[in-house]
């Protein structure tokens, strides 16, 4: 299944040295609506435009950067996925996917790039409710309150699904070391 | 069960499949014309998009006609969402087997005949025609969703789970017809 973005640099093999990013446009999105939902949270008083218009633009871009960062960038920059199930008793479960063993390498500068603004939203988010609580703006509250739980629910998924593919990562090398060493004791000797 | 591997699908996939679940949501919770009984297996796949489109969509038609645009439309969604989360607990409190997330999609999308309502109070000026069609949706959309609340409850405490329900569609039936 090939990824149909489009990407101006050419994704190197795994062996040669990354410098550059594999997947710009993703990266380009991951920021754009992030930046732009902060941009005209703190700038929508000189666009003198309604606060409904506002609110509703604002929670428009809140929602596509949340769609985006869980459903495109998650698997493209850092090979993640998170989405809840519920069972049959009505207990809801979540559950994780990640990339198997050499599927497809992480270039470390997406990483890094997604991680970090990944904790950024909701830290600058925080700092505006902050802000708008201060100056007793309990409208903007509201639309804060919005932005602080979706970005929040995208880390905290991201960082569940991180430990879960690191646990089992963990599994298959404690189940390869045993199976190696079962090897190595029963072959080699007569 | 989820998806095989869906990590490496091209992000139209990932689009329509989502897209197609929130009319398939919609269909299931507010226009149920076949057998009930499967409807709580369907909303296994609850999604909180056509709560959050069909709130905000509530609370902008309300603005509209409303003086003071801002604090109305901040007081529908603050009201829609408070009261869909306490609902939600309330639910859970008395010991309902339907999941928190199950439960405000429920909800969210039992706001589609308000949702109607709304808009035809704010387009029709004339009184008797407001009079009519906000109590009409007020049952629709408590027909929508006693089922679900009021089953997934036991029997002597339905009525405790369903009263608030009637109670906030009723609420925001009012403030429709206000306008």
């Amino acid at each position: 299944m090939a990824d149909t973005l489009p990407q101006t640099t050419a994704p190197t093999p795994v062996a040669v040295e990354q410098p550059s990013y594999a997947h710009p446009v993703a990266a380009f999105f991951l920021f754009f609506f992030k930046a732009a939902a902060v941009f005209i949270y703190i700038f929508c008083g000189w666009f003198g435009t309604d606060f409904v218009i506002n609110f509703c633009t604002i929670t428009f871009l809140l929602v596509c950067d949340f769609w985006t960062v869980k459903n495109v960038s998650g698997r493209l920059m850092v090979g993640l996925r998170w989405w809840n199930e519920v069972s049959e008793m009505g207990g809801s479960d979540w559950k994780f996917e990640s990339l198997e063993e050499g599927q497809r390498a992480v270039n470390k500068k997406d990483s890094f790039v997604f991680w970090t603004l990944l904790y950024a939203t909701p830290a600058v988010w925080c700092a505006l409710g902050f802000i708008a609580i201060l100056k007793l703006n309990i409208d903007y509250l509201l639309l804060v309150i919005i932005a602080v739980l979706l970005s929040g629910a995208n880390l905290m998924g991201y960082l569940k699904c991180s430990k879960a593919a690191q646990n089992q990562i963990k599994g298959r090398f404690n189940s390869l070391f045993a199976s190696g060493l079962r090897a190595y004791m029963f072959s080699g000797r007569s | 069960g989820g998806p095989q591997n869906t990590l490496d699908e091209p992000v139209w996939e990932t689009a329509k499949r989502d897209l197609r679940r929130i009319c398939k949501n919609l269909v299931m919770v507010v226009f149920p014309f076949k057998d009930r009984s499967q409807q709580s297996a369907a909303l296994r796949n609850w999604d909180l998009w056509g709560p959050m489109i069909f709130t905000l969509g509530l609370a902008t038609t309300l603005s509209l006609g409303a003086q003071t645009a801002s604090k109305t439309f901040s007081l529908v969604f603050a009201l829609v969402s408070m009261g869909a989360i306490v609902l939600t607990v309330n639910v859970v409190l008395l010991g309902g087997t339907i999941g928190f997330f199950q439960s405000l999609c429920l909800l969210g999308y039992c706001l589609f005949p308000m949702d109607v309502a709304a808009i035809v109070c704010v387009t029709v000026k004339i009184m008797l025609v407001r009079w009519i069609v906000v109590p009409v949706m007020i049952v629709w959309a408590s027909w929508a969703s006693i089922p679900f609340v009021g089953g997934a409850v036991p029997a002597n405490r339905r009525a405790l789970a369903v009263f608030p329900l009637v109670l906030l569609y009723t609420a925001v039936g009012w403030l429709a017809l206000i306008t």
